[in-house]
């Protein structure tokens, strides 16, 4: 297959919105927001493309555009070489999305009735229908409850109910939206190695997702995007491999405040630190990221113990893609 | 090919209402028993102007003394209505709600095709809805329909098709209002109203009777009475009929174009999924 | 004071989503005029074109004001409806959206929540009855024979009785997961045993006996009796008892029914179901 999955070029959404205010929100504020500022970006054939960002960084807008569901401001969009804008159903009949999860399918149905009646809207009937539905529910571990009202099962299996419904017709190329949200770390982990089976079969998957660990196990490529821009794409590896000279160091103190932070940034080679109160340990938690490794650590720990602080532990570490974010943004990935 | 999809769709969403409207089994026993409930006190009411058990003074304005008859019959048809309107606008304000509207905004089924078929479940679960309460009422109040059932049928199938125009556009608000129920509920009461479901529309006030003749739902109502009560009709049978089948081919091809502009729009905006 | 606070904070909460859906003010306008217009003009069509109908009538109601005695029906059935939604949805809405739980996990005693609520609606239907008295006046000619203080009163001796089916229903609500239905069909026992809009003695016996232990047939038999014909107190004074009695076994059974509900829920966890 020659040319790109899906083909982004220039991608841009801008919404209008109107502030509330006070009781009878007369529209005294027109704002434009800007939720995708002009990306581009190419899906390969067989590949698991991610999408890494914090909440609002204009992910889920992003995919919404892809699956047709809205509209770009500006930009073109091609799924499997099919503009998006000017040919929707001919790419929906092709492509599989998984968007809210567990509120996207109908909770006064059985599970293998969802299935049924999608799989009659994706124009799958008869005997067809219903071996993919029987299949379906097997291998994501639904068929035991298939004949249940999906308002009784738990979150996980809701999501693995959305994710059967994206891959009824069959597909060559699935769109799930944070696909782990909500979900305990053993069914997460269980979703997530069911994506990456979903990749042996030969689909492309473009996934959203705001977990660090998500990105990196599963994705062949990744794109970090902050306030509707994309600020990194490349392999995992690649974009941890770009902060090469930089040292992740992470220590354990008994103190901190704003003035030994900014005394710290001060020191030449400190490019960011982030900080945080462990409730459990009572410890702060601090990552700083430092160039030029060994003058620089010294210099790191005399400024700290010259503030009177107990250092109670000490790490230095390779840069993760969370590290990335924080050199790329100065803000931490959850926040 | 395309066709053959479509219709299976149209089935699969008839079939998933049914399953649905019969989870809640209260559902299905309410709607027997409200069209009762507010029949009742109509009722009631005429019999409080009834001299030895007829409706003299109504028949003055109408041509017949059977006030039940000329309710039950109102009553039947706007039954009707409801059904396009609530089958649209209702349910599709319901699966936005609950967020499963996006899926199936993600399959490849036009949206028009989407709401037929939630018509037609609708539209059916009222047929055998308004048999069943003309029958009830029939057996509690007492009201004479004479013949010509079937050639009011025919008359009410252009109505009915005329009225989907209309849905397409109730849908299509749905689509962009947070607040569907409220607005269903006025313009299906305004309807009910104005086209003479209760009462003969020349007693209305001057100054609305032209809204009341502008409606084609009007006509569809006096005719089908006087084809089956012979009361005094606003115009000549044949011109009504004649009305309805001009409403039913612009009343579709209208609904469509606004069906189509607010799709549109929801895509710009994004609201889809959301309320 | 702490009560208070969580009171007015409901309030204020429902007062704000209440006016971010726009049709609030379409509610408020339309359906004064709008529900009764249909009985109005049906009893117009019924009275006929000489007098001999209505003549009927009157000799039922004592009067040939139909208008006003439908109008009167008319505005404490809305009154009734307007209750129960509010106090059956207002649970149930928040148990679908999610925000019942949100709302119970606060320290606040889950009845200052209703009260917070039935304030908000005492507030709205306040609102509701002086606007649909404009709206009469202007589109029908409306007046108050007798004293509008009077019927005032008995407005007020109303609520009691209204709210305590209304804690009672918010409770059914809760259990069974449906507010359509059980709206409809409350409303129409009560639109069809209470002489809305037509006199109670055309109704069969049978009918008669229920009609009597439902205070708004009292409510509505007082107030025409006040606004169409002038009475006084002392006219009215049966019905001034039955309302006041009435009013007191409703609340304490709404409450109580309320607490049991609560604590049902808690036990077996149902507060959460979709």
């Amino acid at each position: 297959m020659s040319g790109f999955a899906i083909e982004v070029s220039n991608l841009r959404k801008e919404f209008i919105v109107n502030k509330k205010n006070g009781f009878f929100n007369r529209k005294k504020e027109r704002k434009v927001f800007t939720a995708v500022d002009g990306i581009s970006f190419n899906v390969k054939y067989g590949e698991i493309f991610g999408f890494l960002g914090p909440n609002g960084a204009g992910k889920t807008t992003t995919i919404k555009m892809i699956s047709t569901l809205l509209m770009p401001t500006s930009g073109k969009i091609k799924v499997d070489g099919i503009d998006v804008v000017k040919n929707p159903r001919e790419v929906l009949k092709n492509m599989g999305t998984v968007l809210t999860g567990e509120r996207s399918i109908y909770w006064k149905l059985t599970g293998r009735e969802n299935l049924e009646y999608f799989a009659s809207m994706y124009g799958i009937t008869g005997k067809k229908a219903k071996e993919k539905i029987d299949y379906l529910l097997k291998r994501l571990d639904l068929f035991k409850r298939a004949d249940e009202t999906v308002e009784k099962y738990s979150t996980g299996m809701k999501q693995r109910v959305a994710l059967a419904k994206a891959l009824l017709a069959d597909p060559k190329i699935l769109i799930l939206d944070e696909p782990t949200s909500g979900l305990d770390p053993q069914s997460a982990l269980n979703l997530r190695q069911l994506i990456l089976e979903i990749k042996e079969e030969g689909r492309t998957v473009l996934l959203t997702t705001h977990y660090m660990e998500e990105a990196d196990d599963l994705s062949d490529r990744i794109a970090i995007i902050d306030h509707g821009k994309i600020i990194a794409l490349d392999t995992p590896d690649n974009i941890k491999k770009s902060l090469n000279r930089t040292n992740v160091l992470i220590l354990e103190l008994n103190k901190w405040d704003r003035s030994i932070e900014n005394s710290i940034k001060d020191i030449d080679s400190v490019k960011n630190i982030s900080s945080k109160f462990n409730d459990f340990s009572q410890r702060w938690e601090i990552k700083i990221h430092i160039e030029n490794g060994s003058k620089t650590i010294s210099q790191v720990i005399e400024n700290i113990v010259k503030h009177g602080i107990d250092i109670t532990n000490f790490k230095k570490e390779e840069p993760t893609l969370e590290d990335v974010f924080l050199d790329l943004t100065g803000k931490s990935l959850r926040e | 090919m395309k066709y053959k999809h479509y219709l299976h769709a149209i089935w699969a969403i008839m079939k998933k209402d049914a399953k649905i409207f019969f989870r809640y089994p209260a559902n299905a026993i309410f709607n027997i028993l409200e069209p009762i409930i507010w029949i009742t006190p109509v009722y009631f009411l005429s019999k409080a102007f009834q001299i030895s058990g007829k409706n003299i003074g109504f028949a003055q304005y109408s041509g017949t003394t059977d006030y039940m008859a000329f309710l039950i019959i109102g009553d039947v048809i706007s039954s009707f209505i409801s059904s396009v309107m609530w089958g649209m606008g209702f349910s599709l304000k319901n699966e936005m709600d609950r967020g499963v509207l996006e899926s199936n905004w993600l399959t490849p089924v036009p949206l028009l095709v989407q709401l037929v078929g939630r018509s037609l479940f609708s539209l059916l679960m009222t047929t055998v809805n308004s048999l069943i309460v003309a029958f009830i009422a029939w057996r509690i109040f007492g009201f004479t329909i004479g013949d010509g059932i079937m050639k009011s049928i025919v008359v009410l199938i252009p109505l009915l098709i005329a009225l989907y125009g209309l849905g397409f556009g109730i849908a299509a608000l749905v689509l962009i209002t947070n607040d569907a129920n409220a607005i269903i509920d006025i313009t299906s009461g305004a309807l009910n109203i104005l086209s003479g479901q209760q009462f003969p529309v020349t007693v209305l006030p001057r100054f609305i009777l032209p809204i009341s003749l502008a409606l084609p739902i009007t006509y569809g109502i006096d005719a089908i009475r006087g084809i089956l009560l012979n009361t005094r009709t606003i115009l000549p049978i044949n011109i009504e009929i004649g009305i309805l089948v001009t409403f039913m081919l612009i009343g579709t091809f209208v609904g469509y174009k606004i069906l189509k502009k607010v799709e549109r729009h929801c895509k710009t905006v994004g609201n889809i999924g959301f309320h | 004071m702490k009560s208070l606070t969580s009171i007015f904070a409901v309030f204020k909460k429902e007062l704000k989503i209440a006016l971010r859906y726009p049709s609030w003010f379409m509610q408020l306008i339309i359906w004064p005029v709008a529900l009764p217009f249909g009985y109005i003009f049906t009893a117009r069509a019924l009275s006929g074109k000489d007098a001999s109908s209505l003549n009927q009538f009157q000799s039922m109601t004592n009067t040939t004001d139909y208008i006003t005695f439908i109008l009167i029906g008319t505005t404490i059935w809305m009154l009734v409806n307007s209750m129960l939604w509010s106090f059956g949805s207002r649970l149930r809405v928040e148990q679908i959206r999610g925000t019942l739980e949100s709302n119970w996990l606060c320290p606040v005693p889950k009845i200052n929540i209703q009260i917070g609520h039935a304030l908000f609606d005492l507030v709205t239907n306040l609102i509701f009855v002086i606007v649909s008295l404009i709206e009469f006046k202007i589109f029908f000619n409306f007046n108050f024979a007798g004293s509008p203080l009077l019927a005032f009163l008995v407005l007020i001796l109303s609520i009691p009785s209204i709210y305590g089916i209304g804690f009672i229903f918010s409770s059914l609500v809760i259990w069974a997961k449906e507010i359509n239905s059980m709206v409809f069909l409350v409303r129409g026992i009560i639109s069809i045993f209470c002489g809305i809009t037509y006199p109670l003695t055309v109704l069969p016996n049978w009918m008669k006996s229920i009609s009597k232990i439902i205070p708004m047939t009292h409510t509505i038999n007082a107030l025409r009796s006040v606004i169409a014909a002038g009475a006084n107190l002392h006219d009215i004074s049966y019905e001034i008892k039955f309302l006041i009695l009435s009013g007191i076994i409703l609340m304490i059974l709404g409450i109580l029914s309320f607490s049991y509900t609560q604590n049902k829920a808690k036990a077996t966890g149902s507060l959460g179901h979709y």
